[in-house]
């Protein structure tokens, strides 16, 4: 492993400007599961880390009816994957956590660490996008909130500017008529990256599906939105054959690569099985 | 440069200088001496140096030691509740076969004991969730779930 | 291999029984001491510079850099090792070995493959270092499928061995008339079969400790299951005598026979430590354990065999190629043993057998649990069952019938002893009601109706020791202390299998002590005998034959001795649990504390004898019962539910033999369904060298594993008729996966690891 110095903030402010000022090589730290693998496999060059842990008020959860649900940056995947609040409310993103990689890791990653290394197969990500989550970001000129599906623009690229920090997330409040899935495929069943993610956040009302956002992940640049496949399902019932042929065109919506962990193809034909089991699992909220 | 920092490992205080970048499991065999913790990757990704930080079950590999700060670290060279007795876990591990070649027993002992401390009566599928990010290779894991099995009857019968 | 020697039968007192294992209270408080724990004053990091080209001419290497980095304190290249060509396999006088190792050489066979070696104040600082050390590479053409190294005009990766990138001649075994089976045979069947390349992945990464004192003495520590075999080579390297290289090893966290070969970073740490007058350690990374390490060897097999309509097998003709990598390590010993067992398994009279082994530009594979037979044996078990489809049998039937029994030669040349395989075969057909299981539905639940079931079996069978290819021996020093305690001084690696408490348990038994009594010393080169290593599932068939032949010595010294106390003959008095008493009147007794320590003008004594023991080989058996799980439309394939039955002959320690076979399964069913370590085809990189893309099955993913033992066919040659299990499950278990898919899903899989993948493909070319 090579060297680098620690840096602790005390403050945003303080975090913000060791994070401009130290140079090019600095990075913040948060829960760390990912920059220190990163240094250790010689993935990224670091010089500095600036750790965010000692900053007050970023540990928070909240959640109300009308803003839905907040959490800090610091929170960790363990602690909302073990929320009961977040495994009635929010299954799809309970999923993820719980499918994280595992209970160590987990004890110690973030979810805002997770959606800000941007990985394309990042667990997090496809419920947040499929529940239209915003991020909320401090910068010592002005703080701004955007849409998470705004937040990337590449694999390990996002919006944020040199000294910005992602303070955390709001996930919109999920109703009694929602249903909502997240549904992994890895090789294994636990300490997996995922091949494909799939998340489905659907409205229900009166037997019609009101409204479905799928978002899909490791099938793109980033975590992507299926439009078409849910345009196909807005107004219908949600019967079977709907489903199969809004799965298929899911399947054309996704840009896959190949790699070790899967082909091209293969990513593509998990999208389609992936996104009819979601969609029926979030159904299950209603049977 | 380095660091002065100050915690717990298993109840006893402990003050050293370390590098910002020394990572807890190096600083726990390095500048402490316990080398019970294991190194299998230093990635995050076998949990043989799994450690209980105020009672949380983490890697000390992808923990710093300058993180530590002010906290309680538990490894397995506390675990025996006394010099002469072994924690029914330790017990149960040596007589249902659980370790082979060893390397991974430290990380999955602290792990099965944060598992039997919240949950004294897991299910079958519980120790597996527990025991999902520690790898043995030596088991085939059959035996190390026979061991918390009964080790977990072993505490129940002496719980008070 | 003895028939004549009737197997002693006894009540046994401690064999048999699970006793607890020294080595694991240790193991459990964190006590027990692995090389890696090892921190000595002064004491400097290694750490080595990796190529990264698969192959290439090293023009010019510049470490001047790196060598002003401040903590650095030396640094290595070939320039400055001694050139010496060696051997990386352990077993170095076998008969087929090639040298073709340099410490460092001027040339780059593989990615991954060590150029310069750093020693600095910490291993931070020689990490960092090693970007300093500036490489000129010339570039040669690479190649990295054995089809192409053996291609006219293939770039030539060594100078040396037989040529056309052979790593030696190749292994031809003719038996019976080839010719004569084929046109009696009713029908064949032909098919070509592929393993991956999976990895040893043991948790401990290779690590050692190089220490030199003032006489030039050297004394290392390192993680490796042959620590005699790394004494002789260093040895013989460093132009030492035996004298001045002292190997230690206490605890190893795992090898399955990868921490076999003397390792390139092993030379490295012991010339740093020289050069620098301090010493060193060097350890692997997680990444270089899959880079520098050794996995199993990929395998092209070309399979034609004939039957007759009553499913006698009646020609077998077979062509196996072993990938080596870049070097020979233990490629000559795999492809000869990988071939050679395919004389067996199933009867056949006719058969000729071609095996070769090849070079290629990517790391180099070595031994592995399972040692080419993992290949072979998948092959025929395959093969085994599609006979049994095209016949309409029951495969457990064909295979009942085909089974190698009592008197059939082995691939030893010996004749087998016992119905080992049969009777596993016949056990697990009963315990599982086959017939009744194959019968049933194989989409059970309607709400899962993408859920397909099936059961498969897998036979094998597997020598313990490397008979005929090493003639080996297998030593024991046991000594009686003058208070009736046992020290047993065995150069048996401590793998963590239980090796110790087994041979322990042999000692207490044979002299007649408390198993409490007997303690081990093991793991130092300068106090115990000569050990050829742990390996081929022989440490309790041929060091415990050795431990037994000692105790039985140790055991007639202290009768006499007792006898002289108690004025008796020695006919005349017996030894058992700890107490010698008197035949006919068995009151009359002393301890062995009593026998061995001072009386009235008797001073104590310590009593000494030694074993030897120079065995052939004896076979175990299995069979393994699989059941699968399929998801139709993901391609997974759960394993759901194991039965081992194995024959292991006597058994000393049940459960270190179950831990034995459950370890294997879960490695097997790794290499069938997800691990292979995967090597880029045009530049040779490794593109999975983590524990994250490379699979391992891991608590969620086990099946439930009902293992049985059987005591089927004892052999002579062990003690007590005990013989090996180490390396048999991960054999059968692969062959029952393949089989219990065909079953779910009728798809026939001749290659492993087995992907979601394949399955879904197939299923499309199917047409379902």
């Amino acid at each position: 492993m090579r060297r680098f110095d620690y840096h602790r903030a005390e403050t945003l402010e303080h975090a913000s400007r060791l994070l401009t000022e130290l140079g090019d090589d600095t990075f913040l730290f948060n829960g760390g599961t990912d920059l220190l693998v990163e240094i250790r496999e010689r993935l990224r060059r670091v010089r500095n880390v600036v750790d965010i842990k000692q900053i007050p008020g970023l540990s928070d959860i909240t959640y109300n009816e009308t803003r839905g649900l907040t959490f800090g940056a610091l929170v960790t995947v363990g602690r909302l994957e073990n929320l009961s609040l977040v495994r009635q409310r929010y299954p799809n993103l309970r999923s993820a956590l719980a499918s994280l990689g595992s209970i160590q890791v987990r004890n110690r990653a973030t979810v805002v660490g997770n959606i800000c290394r941007a990985s394309p197969s990042a667990d997090t990500i496809p419920p947040l996008v499929a529940d239209g989550a915003f991020v909320h970001i401090y910068s010592r000129t002005n703080m701004r909130v955007v849409p998470i599906c705004e937040f990337f623009t590449g694999p390990g690229r996002t919006v944020l500017a040199k000294g910005e920090i992602v303070t955390g997330i709001t996930v919109p409040p999920a109703g009694d008529n929602t249903g909502k899935a997240y549904l992994k495929h890895g090789r294994r069943k636990a300490m997996e990256l995922s091949t494909v993610g799939v998340a489905v956040s659907l409205a229900m009302d009166d037997g019609v599906c009101s409204d479905i956002r799928i978002a899909l992940g490791a099938v793109g640049a980033t975590v992507l939105r299926a439009p078409q496949a849910e345009a196909m399902l807005r107004g219908t019932r949600l019967d079977a054959e709907a489903v199969r042929s809004a799965a298929d065109k899911a399947m054309e919506e996704c840009t896959p690569i190949s790699n070790v962990r899967a082909s091209a193809d293969y990513r593509r034909d998990m999208v389609g099985v992936l996104t009819g089991r979601a969609i029926k699992q979030a159904l299950e909220t209603f049977a | 440069m380095k660091r002065m920092v100050e915690f717990t490992v298993n109840g006893e205080a402990r003050e050293m200088a370390v590098n910002g970048c020394c990572s807890l499991l190096d600083a726990l065999r390095d500048e402490v001496g316990l080398t019970g913790t294991k190194k299998g990757c230093d990635v995050g990704d076998c949990g043989a140096c799994t450690v209980l930080v105020d009672g949380e079950p983490v890697n000390a590999c992808l923990m710093l030691a300058v993180e530590a700060e002010g906290r309680a670290v538990e490894t397995v060279e506390g675990l025996q509740p006394g010099v002469d007795r072994l924690h029914p876990l330790q017990d149960a591990f040596m007589r249902h076969g659980a370790s082979q070649c060893g390397f991974c027993t430290p990380g999955i002992l602290m792990m099965a004991k944060k598992l039997l401390d919240d949950n004294p009566h897991p299910s079958d599928e519980d120790i597996r969730f527990g025991l999902s990010g520690n790898i043995c290779r030596c088991t085939g894991y059959t035996k190390i779930f026979d061991a918390i099995k009964s080790a977990a009857r072993e505490m129940e019968a002496t719980r008070p | 291999m003895n028939m004549t020697t009737p197997i002693e039968q006894r009540e046994f007192k401690i064999v048999g029984k699970s006793v607890k294992r020294d080595d694991v209270l240790e193991k459990v408080t964190g006590e027990a001491q692995y090389t890696g724990d090892i921190k000595l004053p002064g004491m400097l990091h290694g750490k080595i510079k990796r190529a990264a080209i698969a192959h290439a001419r090293i023009k010019s290497i510049d470490v001047s850099k790196a060598l002003a980095y401040p903590g650095v304190k030396a640094v290595l290249t070939h320039e400055t090792v001694p050139r010496v060509l060696h051997y990386g396999s352990p077993h170095p006088r076998s008969a087929s070995c090639t040298k073709d190792q340099y410490i460092l050489d001027h040339k780059v066979r593989f990615w991954g493959e060590g150029v310069a070696a750093v020693a600095a104040i910490s291993e931070e600082i020689a990490d960092e270092a090693l970007d300093l050390i500036e490489v000129e590479y010339e570039a040669l053409p690479g190649v990295f499928e054995p089809e192409d190294a053996v291609q006219l005009g293939a770039p030539l990766i060594h100078e040396v061995g037989p040529g056309g990138n052979l790593v030696l001649d190749p292994v031809r075994v003719n038996r019976g008339d080839i010719d004569k089976g084929f046109a009696e045979a009713d029908f064949v069947l032909e098919g070509t079969f592929a393993g991956g390349r999976p990895h040893p992945a043991y948790m401990e990464p290779n690590v050692c400790v190089a220490d030199w004192d003032g006489s030039n003495k050297l004394t290392f520590w390192t993680s490796t299951q042959t620590s005699f075999m790394v004494r002789g080579i260093l040895a013989e390297v460093l132009g030492l005598p035996l004298t001045k290289v002292r190997v230690l090893v206490d605890h190893m966290g795992g090898g399955f026979g990868a921490k076999q070969d003397l390792f390139q970073h092993e030379f490295l740490c012991a010339l740093l430590a020289k050069e620098t007058r301090r010493p060193v350690k060097m350890e692997f990374t997680r990444h270089e354990t899959f880079v520098a390490g050794r996995s199993r060897h990929p395998c092209k097999i070309w399979l034609k065999q004939g039957f007759k309509n009553d499913g006698t097998l009646v020609a077998r003709d077979m062509k196996l190629v072993y990938d080596s990598g870049a070097y020979g390590s233990h490629g000559p010993g795999v492809t000869i043993v990988g071939t050679t067992a395919a004389t067996s398994l199933y009867r056949c009279e006719n058969v000729r057998l071609e095996g070769r082994c090849v070079y290629t530009n990517t790391p180099i594979n070595g031994a592995f649990r399972g040692y080419g037979v993992v290949q072979s044996y998948y092959a025929l078990d395959i093969q085994m069952d599609e006979a049994a489809e095209r016949l309409g049998m029951d495969p457990a039937e064909l295979k009942l019938k085909n089974v190698v029994r009592a008197g059939d030669i082995a691939p030893s040349g010996h004749p087998i002893i016992g119905h080992g395989l049969e009777i596993c075969l016949k056990h697990g057909i009963d315990v599982l009601d086959w017939t009744t299981l194959r019968g049933r539905d194989r989409t059970p639940d309607p709400k899962r109706p993408h859920i397909r079931k099936g059961w498969g079996i897998g036979c094998e069978m597997h020598g313990s020791s490397a008979y005929p290819g090493i003639k080996e021996q297998g030593n024991a020093t046991v000594k009686v202390n003058e208070d009736g305690t046992v020290t047993l001084l065995t150069g048996a690696a401590g793998l963590g299998t239980g090796a110790h408490t087994a041979l322990a348990q042999i000692v207490a038994e044979e002299l007649g002590v408390r198993f409490e009594d007997v303690g081990v010393i093991h793991g130092d080169t300068d106090v115990v005998p000569w050990d050829i290593g742990a390996f081929a599932s022989h440490t309790t068939y041929l060091v415990g034959t050795a431990a037994k032949m000692a105790a039985e010595k140790v055991r007639a010294a202290v009768l006499a001795r007792a006898a002289m106390k108690l004025q008796v003959s020695a006919e005349e008095i017996d030894l058992s649990e700890g107490k010698v008493f008197l035949i006919a009147e068995p009151d009359r007794s002393m301890t062995v504390s009593e026998a061995m320590g001072p009386s009235r003008g008797i001073p104590a004594a310590n009593i000494v004898a030694n074993g030897t023991y120079e065995p052939t080989k004896s076979y175990s058996f299995a069979a393994h019962f699989t059941e699968v799980d399929i998801d139709t439309e993901t391609g997974i394939v759960e394993v759901k539910r194991v039965v081992p039955v194995h024959d292991v002959g006597r058994v000393i320690h049940p459960i270190a033999a179950q831990g034995q076979i459950e370890g294997g399964i879960q490695q097997g069913i790794g290499h069938t369904l997800t691990e292979d370590y995967v090597i880029d085809k045009k530049t040779g990189r490794s593109l999975n060298a983590g524990l994250v893309d490379y699979k391992m099955p891991l608590s969620m993913d086990m099946p439930d594993i009902e293992t049985i033992i059987l005591e089927a066919a004892p052999d002579p040659g062990g003690p007590w008729g005990a013989k090996g299990v180490g390396e048999d499950p991960i054999i059968a278990i692969g062959p029952s996966i393949a089989n219990a898919i065909h079953d779910a899903i009728g798809v026939r899989f001749h290659h492993y690891p087995i992907t979601p993948e394949d399955i879904l493909k197939a299923l499309r070319e199917k047409g379902a």
